[in-house]
């Protein structure tokens, strides 16, 4: 019985794609684990798992301190931003729509830049301590949700979709005019303090911040995966969707709000990550060489997951002391990969 | 009495209005394309629904469909009123094949087929047996079975038509609305896509309404012709009966165009040719056309016509010629011209 729910629900070729990703994230999630600034060696890491101290007690703190939190991190941001992504690209029926193009990113990031740089550029004191990474996560989620409540408000007024999707970057190159402005006006610490964080960061959020996270994607998942038919339906374009009983307007709002959540929160504790959301659909598209979205639900989180974790593990530099901003990562490894993929396959064709 | 129920009679259409008018609302204004509209769409026929362009028949199409509802009057599906239906209890009666290019990437024709049964699977879209069987059982009656595992992007354009088909079939529903299904189609398949609807009419009882420009192929294939002209109330009834009652004639408004009784193509309005044409049947009315066509030629006095070997006497006041084509012949008479125009000019 399960064996038939299953095989409806993908083929074997698909079936046998999901578990070779998933794999992969297992291995690499431990190669992740291992490597870093102090290399600890696969073998002690597996003997942990299964109960036997690290030989030095220094391992332990940098494993549960920071490594399992930032892996943890990338697997709950490379769900969630891809999956972001993988909704925007359906419902928008544009190739190029990501987690950001609502305008989210703007938003979270005038938020940490009101927060960081306005002391000087307006005289306003709003926190003795910007660089206090609560502070930060505060501002910027009031900067998303502010975007996410302005664009509902445009959903509510305007019904078009591309128009929507205009707004969307107009509201983020609104926002970005402003925060040059900021930047302008700003002393050179706080300026830097600003530039970092859009650079992305996985490695700032500690056990009770994962928690938040882990809610808050659960959350954002509900209305994605309730509304897994009317993806499939919006394949064939809003009207044919609407002539197979889908309730239009309902989508748009479960859209906007599992990508709010999702990528609000994420771009909250990380700040805004690049690549993941609009890339890994496509990656799972050619992977798995499907539409259905029953497939591509868990096909996106399995491949975002494991690219993250690729990057974040180049990040991390091992051997050296230092690491590298992951959306230099995400960037610079990504944009080859995907424009080797385009080459190699005619992809707007088979979006 | 008048209890919706009851009102489904044999002689009532399974779609049906009265004084519907349509139109568009944006903000405040309205903008009105078609007042005083009333139909009766039924079952197991195959109705095809003609006008100029800009007449209001994609928003009649989009009216029974209820993506914009009427402005005054309400639609009738079966026994209840379009408005009165859930989205997907009115998916569950119409379904539609559009104009609108599909996105074709990664799509087999089996997917896009099984996406027909969205508004009966259930909340994750998981097919049961029975979704299966219906969606195999409307690819062998479209006889599509054989392109199952090709991709949408590979196939011809007829056989993508008649994908849609497949797929608007699997939605189950007994009604069928489906706009312009032969624009970009070469000529035989634009009578087999028509006559495999005609078909599906009959054998899966459904009532189909197609909006289409193709006055041969639906005089061909229709049951019942809908013709929409700009001011004037929808009208009804067999395609014959419209030829022979001359209503057909809507479908070319003002005095330059006809459609000929006999052929029901449509034809310049030109006087009769003053030139005596004599032969077998079909040679005649070729050599009329070339005629006409070609309106600023002298005219000879005569022209015989015979088969086998095909000749073309042309008789002139003074002289014969004879031609062994029609080319030949129009080319000749053009030639005549020249020297006058040369002077005139």
């Amino acid at each position: 019985m399960i064996f038939t729910i299953f095989k409806s629900w993908m083929n074997k070729y698909q079936s046998q794609r999901l578990l070779i990703v998933l794999l992969l994230c297992v291995i690499l999630w431990l190669v992740n684990l291992s490597l870093g600034s102090v290399q600890i060696p696969l073998k002690s890491l597996l003997g942990r798992i299964v109960g036997n101290p690290f030989p030095h007690s220094s391992w332990e703190i940098i494993l549960m301190e920071y490594r399992l939190p930032k892996s943890l991190t990338v697997l709950l941001a490379g769900i969630a931003l891809s999956l972001s992504g993988l909704q925007m690209q359906t419902f928008f029926r544009n190739p190029l729509a990501g987690p950001y193009v609502l305008g989210i990113s703007s938003g979270a990031g005038l938020g940490v830049a009101l927060l960081t740089m306005a002391g000087t550029a307006f005289g306003w004191q709003i926190l003795d301590n910007p660089g206090n990474s609560w502070s930060l996560v505060g501002a910027a989620s009031a900067g998303a949700m502010g975007v996410l409540v302005l664009m509902g408000l445009a959903a509510w007024k305007v019904k078009d979709s591309m128009t929507l999707l205009i707004v969307g970057l107009m509201f983020g190159s609104a926002t970005s005019s402003v925060i040059t402005l900021l930047a302008y006006f700003s002393a050179a610490e706080e300026l830097k303090l600003f530039t970092i964080w859009s650079m992305g960061n996985l490695g700032n959020t500690g056990w009770s911040d994962l928690g938040f996270l882990a809610g808050a994607l659960v959350l954002g998942l509900i209305p994605a995966l309730v509304a897994m038919k009317s993806y499939n339906a919006m394949l064939l374009g809003e009207t044919y969707a609407v002539s197979m009983g889908i309730n239009f307007q309902k989508l748009r709002w479960s859209m906007i709000l599992s990508t709010g959540i999702l990528t609000g929160s994420i771009t909250a504790f990380c700040g805004p990550i690049a690549f993941i959301g609009i890339a890994v659909p496509h990656l799972a598209r050619l992977l798995f060489r499907t539409q259905s979205h029953s497939v591509l639900f868990p096909a996106t989180a399995g491949v975002g997951v494991l690219i993250l974790l690729a990057c974040d593990t180049i990040s991390q530099l091992p051997g050296m002391a230092t690491s590298l901003p992951i959306n230099a990562v995400t960037t610079a490894f990504g944009a080859p990969l995907i424009i080797w993929m385009i080459m190699k396959r005619s992809f707007s064709e088979e979006f | 009495m008048d209890n919706p129920e009851n009102r489904l009679h044999n002689n009532e259409g399974f779609v049906r209005a009265s004084d519907l008018e349509l139109g568009y609302r944006s903000g405040s204004e309205t903008q009105r394309v078609a007042s005083g509209v009333s139909f009766s769409l039924f079952r197991k026929e195959l109705t095809c629904l003609m006008g100029p362009n800009g007449v209001g028949k994609s928003t009649l199409l989009k009216a029974i469909m209820h993506q914009h509802p009427p402005l005054k009057g309400e639609v009738w599906l079966g026994n209840s009123l379009a408005s009165h239906l859930s989205e997907k209890e009115r998916a569950k009666r119409v379904a539609v094949v559009l104009t609108e290019k599909i996105p074709t990437g990664l799509l087999t024709v089996r997917d896009l087929v099984a996406l027909g049964r969205i508004p009966h699977t259930g909340w994750w879209g998981q097919l049961s047996p029975v979704d299966q069987a219906k969606i195999n059982e409307v690819m062998a009656l479209t006889s599509i079975s054989q392109l199952a595992h090709k991709n949408v992007a590979a196939l011809s354009d007829g056989q993508r038509q008649t994908a849609l088909i497949a797929r608007a079939l699997a939605q189950d529903s007994p009604i069928m609305v489906l706009d312009e299904p032969t624009a970009h189609l070469d000529l035989s398949n634009r009578f087999e896509i028509m006559y495999l609807l005609r078909d599906l009419a009959r054998k899966a009882s459904k009532a189909i309404l197609v909006v289409t420009h193709d006055l041969e192929v639906a005089l061909e294939t229709a049951d019942k012709l809908w013709l929409m002209a700009a001011r004037q109330p929808l009208l009804s009834g067999s395609p014959e009966d419209l030829m022979i009652s001359g209503g057909i004639q809507r479908l070319v408004p003002g005095e330059k165009w006809r459609v000929d009784a006999i052929t029901g193509k449509i034809i310049r309005n030109t006087a009769p040719l003053p030139c005596r044409i004599e032969g077998p049947e079909p040679l005649v009315s070729w050599v009329k056309n070339a005629l006409r066509k070609n309106p600023e030629l002298t005219l000879p006095d005569s022209i015989l016509l015979s088969e086998k070997p095909f000749a073309i006497r042309v008789t002139f006041s003074q002289h014969q010629q004879v031609f062994d084509s029609i080319s030949e012949m129009i080319r000749f008479l053009q030639d005549q011209l020249k020297p006058e125009n040369f002077f005139l000019k």
